[in-house]
C-alpha cells in the first residue's frame, strides 16, 4: 500500500474512533426511550442544524455530486440544487405542522392523523423500502472508498462491512441524543474535507494556463493508466494512441501500441489503457465529450432531457420531505418556530457544501480526466488531492482528510437512517417501546442492507438515490402535505395512494434497471418515474378520499387545529409522553 | 392511542377554531406558503426550458470560463436560500404576533 493510501486508511480510522467515543459520552445522558429517539426535543438551532446537515450530506453528496459533474456538467447542477431545494419544500410544507403532531415518525403521523393501524402498517412497509434503499449506497460508498485510497489493495467488501458495523455498534448504543452530537461533528468536518481541497485546487487553477472552454474533449494532465472496473463503450473524438492490455474492440490484446481513430471504441472489464501525457481523453458514450458541449446545458445525444430533468426536480424537490432521517430529525426542534430557524441555517450550510463540491466536480474534468475513461467518476473528490499536489506531504494529507470526510459522510447519514429505520421497527414491529428492543431493532435495520450491499453490483450514486427520492416522493409526500393541508383525506384514500405512488415508481425504476424501456421519451419516464408517479399519487389519494367521504374521521378539525395552531395554546400533544406515561402505569 | 382526553376539552378547539385570529393565521400562512411554491418551481422549470430552447443565450460569455447558463445555475442556490430567508421574516412578522394573539385570546376565556 502507498503512504497516501496508509495515511487515509488511519485517518478514516480516527474518524470512526471519534464519533464512537463523542456517542459514548452521549450515552451517560441518555436515560429514557425518549431520549435514545428524539433527544427529548431539548437540542439548540445550531446544534440542530448542524445535525441536520451532517446527516443530510450523504455518500451521494460527498462524492456523487461532484462526479456527477464531472461526467455531465452543467446538467448535474440539478442534483445539489434539488437536494437543497427540497429543504425548502419541508420547511414550507410540513417542518412546523409535523412538529406539532406530536408524533416522531411518519407511520406515528399516519395514525394520529386518519387512525388506521392498515395505512400504519403501509407506512411502515415504506419507511423500511426507503431507509434500506438510502443505507445501501452509503454502504457501497464506504466500499469504493476503501478501494480507491488502497489503489484496489482492499477489496470493496471489506469498507462495507466495516461501515456496516461501525453505524450499528454506534446507533445501538448511542441511540439518537448521541447521534445529534456526532452528527454536528461529521457536518464540520465534511465541509473542512471538501473545502480545503477546493481552495487548494483553485488556487492552483488560477495559476495555470488552461480553461475549461474548448471545443474538443479533456487531456491528460499527465501520463495515464487507466483499469476498467466494468465494460465500457468510449466515445472518441481525436485519434489517439495509446497502450493497451485486454479484450479491446473485441480483440485481445496485451502490452500493445494502438491508435484509435475517431468513432465509438470498446473495453472491457480487467483491461489496463494507458495514454500519454496531452492526449486526448476518450469519454464513456452517451456523455458531453467536448468541454465546450459539457458546458452547455442539454448537449446533442440527449433528447428527452427536458423530460428527464423535470422528473429529477419533481423527484428532489418533494422527495426530501419523505426521507425517514430528514423527518425524524425535526423532532428534536422543541417547537414549531426553533424548527424554522434551524431550517434557515442548514439552508446555509447544505448551499455551501454543495457550490464547493461543484466546483471540485468542475476542476477535477482538468485533473483527473481518467475517471471518465473508466466511468468511475464517484471517486474524482477523493483522487483530486493528490493529482493536483502530487504525492508529497500535503497531497497525502489533504487527500486523507477527503477520505476521512466521506467516511464521515457514509457514517452520518446511515447512522440516522440506522436510527429512524430502528425506530419505527421497535415501535411499530416489534410494539414493545423499550431500549432493549431497539437495541436489537438496530442491528437489524443494519443487517439487512448491509447483506444487500455485499451482494449487490454497485449502482452510480446518482442512480441509487434519484431512485430513493422518486420512491419518497411519490410516497410519503402526498401523504404529508394532503393530510396537513386538506381536511377531506381519509384513510383509504391514503393506502390506495401510497400503493400507487410506491408500485408506479419502484416498479418503473426496476423495470428500467433491468434494461427495459430504451433511449425513447418511455425509456426515460421508466428511468425518471417522477413526473408521472407523483401526480398520480396525489390524484389517486384525492379521488378515493372523495370517494370514500363518510370515513373522514371525526375529529379532523381539532386534528387539523393542533398541527396549525402555535403549540404555545398547549393543544399539540406529545405522543411520547403519552406513551411514557402509560409505561409507568 | 386513546383520543377521549382530547373529546373532553373540545370547546377550547370548537372556540379556537372558530374564531377570527385562527381563520386569519391560516389564511395567512396559506397565502403565503403556496403562490412562493408555484412562483420558485416556475423559476426552476422555466431555467430549465430555458436550457433546452435558447441555448445561444445560456452560452453567451460573461468573463472567462462562465457563461449565462452557469450563472442562471447558481442563481438557483441564492433564490432557495432568500426564499427560506423570506419565509423566516415573514412568519416572525406576520404569523408569530397572529399566533401571540390568538394565545392570549383563549387564556383569558
Amino acid at each position: 500500500m502507498t503512504t497516501a493510501g496508509a495515511v487515509a486508511l488511519g485517518a478514516m480510522l480516527l474518524v470512526a474512533v471519534a464519533s464512537a467515543v463523542i456517542g459514548a459520552i452521549g450515552v451517560r445522558v441518555t436515560r429514557s426511550t425518549s431520549d435514545f429517539l428524539v433527544a427529548s426535543r431539548s437540542v439548540g438551532p445550531a446544534a440542530n442544524a448542524g445535525a441536520i446537515s451532517g446527516e443530510y450530506l450523504s455518500a451521494a453528496s460527498f462524492l456523487g455530486v461532484a462526479g456527477l459533474i464531472l461526467r455531465d456538467g452543467v446538467d448535474a447542477l440539478w442534483y445539489p440544487v434539488g437536494f437543497t431545494a427540497g429543504y425548502l419544500a419541508l420547511v414550507l410544507f410540513v417542518a412546523a405542522p409535523l412538529r406539532r403532531s406530536g408524533a416522531y415518525t411518519v407511520p406515528d403521523f399516519a395514525e394520529a392523523r386518519l387512525a388506521s393501524p392498515l395505512l400504519r402498517g403501509v407506512c411502515t412497509g415504506f419507511v423500511l423500502l426507503i431507509g434500506w434503499l438510502y443505507v445501501l449506497p452509503q454502504l457501497q460508498g464506504a466500499g469504493l472508498t476503501v478501494t480507491v485510497i488502497t489503489g484496489g489493495l482492499l477489496p470493496a467488501w471489506t469498507g462495507v462491512l466495516a461501515a456496516g458495523v461501525v453505524v450499528v455498534a454506534s446507533v445501538a448504543l448511542g441511540g439518537m441524543r448521541s447521534i445529534t452530537f456526532v452528527q454536528a461533528f461529521q457536518y464540520w468536518l465534511k465541509l473542512t474535507a471538501v473545502a480545503l481541497p477546493a481552495l487548494v485546487t483553485v488556487v492552483y487553477f488560477l495559476g495555470d494556463a488552461r480553461e475549461f472552454d474548448r471545443p474538443a474533449p479533456p487531456q491528460f494532465p499527465s501520463a495515464a493508466s487507466v483499469d476498467v472496473r466494468t465494460d465500457v463503450l468510449l466515445d472518441v473524438r481525436v485519434p489517439t494512441d495509446l497502450v493497451a492490455t485486454g479484450r479491446i474492440d473485441g480483440i485481445d490484446v496485451r502490452d500493445a501500441g494502438l491508435r484509435w481513430e475517431p468513432g465509438l471504441h470498446s473495453a472491457e472489464a480487467g483491461s489496463r489503457l494507458g495514454f500519454t501525457e496531452g492526449s486526448s481523453v476518450p469519454v464513456v458514450a452517451g456523455t458531453p465529450a467536448a468541454d465546450d458541449a459539457w458546458l452547455t446545458p442539454f448537449p446533442e445525444g440527449r433528447e428527452n432531457g427536458l423530460l428527464s430533468t423535470y422528473s429529477l426536480i419533481i423527484a428532489l424537490f418533494l422527495g426530501t420531505m419523505g426521507l425517514p432521517h430528514v423527518l425524524v430529525r425535526f423532532y428534536t426542534n422543541p417547537d414549531g418556530r426553533t424548527a424554522r430557524r434551524s431550517a434557515v441555517v442548514v439552508l446555509a450550510l447544505l448551499g455551501g457544501f454543495y457550490i464547493t463540491v461543484t466546483v471540485l466536480g468542475a476542476l477535477s474534468r482538468l485533473y483527473t480526466p481518467q475517471l471518465l475513461v473508466n466511468g468511475d467518476t464517484d471517486a474524482a473528490v477523493l483522487l483530486l488531492p493528490t493529482a493536483v499536489l502530487g504525492v508529497g506531504w500535503a497531497g497525502v494529507a489533504i487527500g486523507a482528510l477527503v477520505a476521512a470526510g466521506a467516511w464521515a459522510a457514509f457514517l452520518s447519514t446511515s447512522s440516522g437512517l440506522i436510527v429512524s429505520v430502528a425506530g419505527v421497527l421497535s415501535t411499530d414491529v416489534f410494539r414493545r417501546g423499550r431500549v432493549r428492543d431497539f437495541r436489537f431493532a438496530a442491528v437489524l435495520a443494519g443487517l439487512v442492507p448491509l447483506v444487500l450491499a455485499l451482494g449487490l453490483g454497485r449502482l452510480d450514486f446518482s442512480e441509487a438515490v434519484a431512485l430513493v427520492f422518486a420512491v419518497a416522493a411519490s410516497t410519503f409526500c402526498p401523504l404529508l402535505v394532503l393530510g396537513i393541508w386538506w381536511r377531506g383525506l381519509t384513510d383509504r384514500g391514503a393506502v390506495v395512494g401510497l400503493l400507487v405512488g410506491g408500485v408506479l415508481s419502484a416498479g418503473a425504476v426496476t423495470v428500467s434497471l433491468l434494461g427495459v424501456g430504451g433511449d425513447g421519451a418511455l425509456g426515460v419516464l421508466l428511468y425518471r418515474p417522477a413526473v408521472v408517479s407523483v401526480p398520480a399519487a396525489f390524484a389517486t389519494m384525492v379521488v378515493v378520499s372523495l370517494l370514500t367521504r363518510d370515513r373522514r374521521p371525526a375529529d379532523v378539525d381539532q386534528i387539523l387545529l393542533r398541527l396549525h395552531a402555535p403549540e404555545r395554546l398547549g393543544l399539540s400533544r406529545d405522543r411520547l409522553a403519552d406513551r411514557e406515561r402509560r409505561t409507568l402505569r | 392511542m386513546s383520543m377521549t382526553g382530547e373529546r373532553s376539552t373540545r370547546t377550547v378547539y370548537e372556540e379556537v377554531q372558530d374564531s377570527a385570529e385562527f381563520a386569519q393565521l391560516r389564511s395567512r400562512l396559506r397565502r403565503f406558503v403556496f403562490p412562493m411554491s408555484a412562483a420558485f418551481l416556475v423559476w426552476y422549470l422555466a431555467y430549465v426550458l430555458l436550457a433546452s430552447y435558447a441555448r445561444d443565450f445560456m452560452a453567451v460569455k460573461l468573463f472567462g470560463n462562465i457563461n449565462v447558463g452557469l450563472v442562471i445555475g447558481l442563481l438557483q442556490f441564492v433564490t432557495t436560500f432568500a426564499i427560506t430567508t423570506i419565509y423566516v421574516r415573514y412568519a416572525n412578522k406576520h404569523l408569530d404576533p397572529a399566533a401571540e394573539r390568538l394565545r392570549r385570546r383563549v387564556e383569558e376565556s
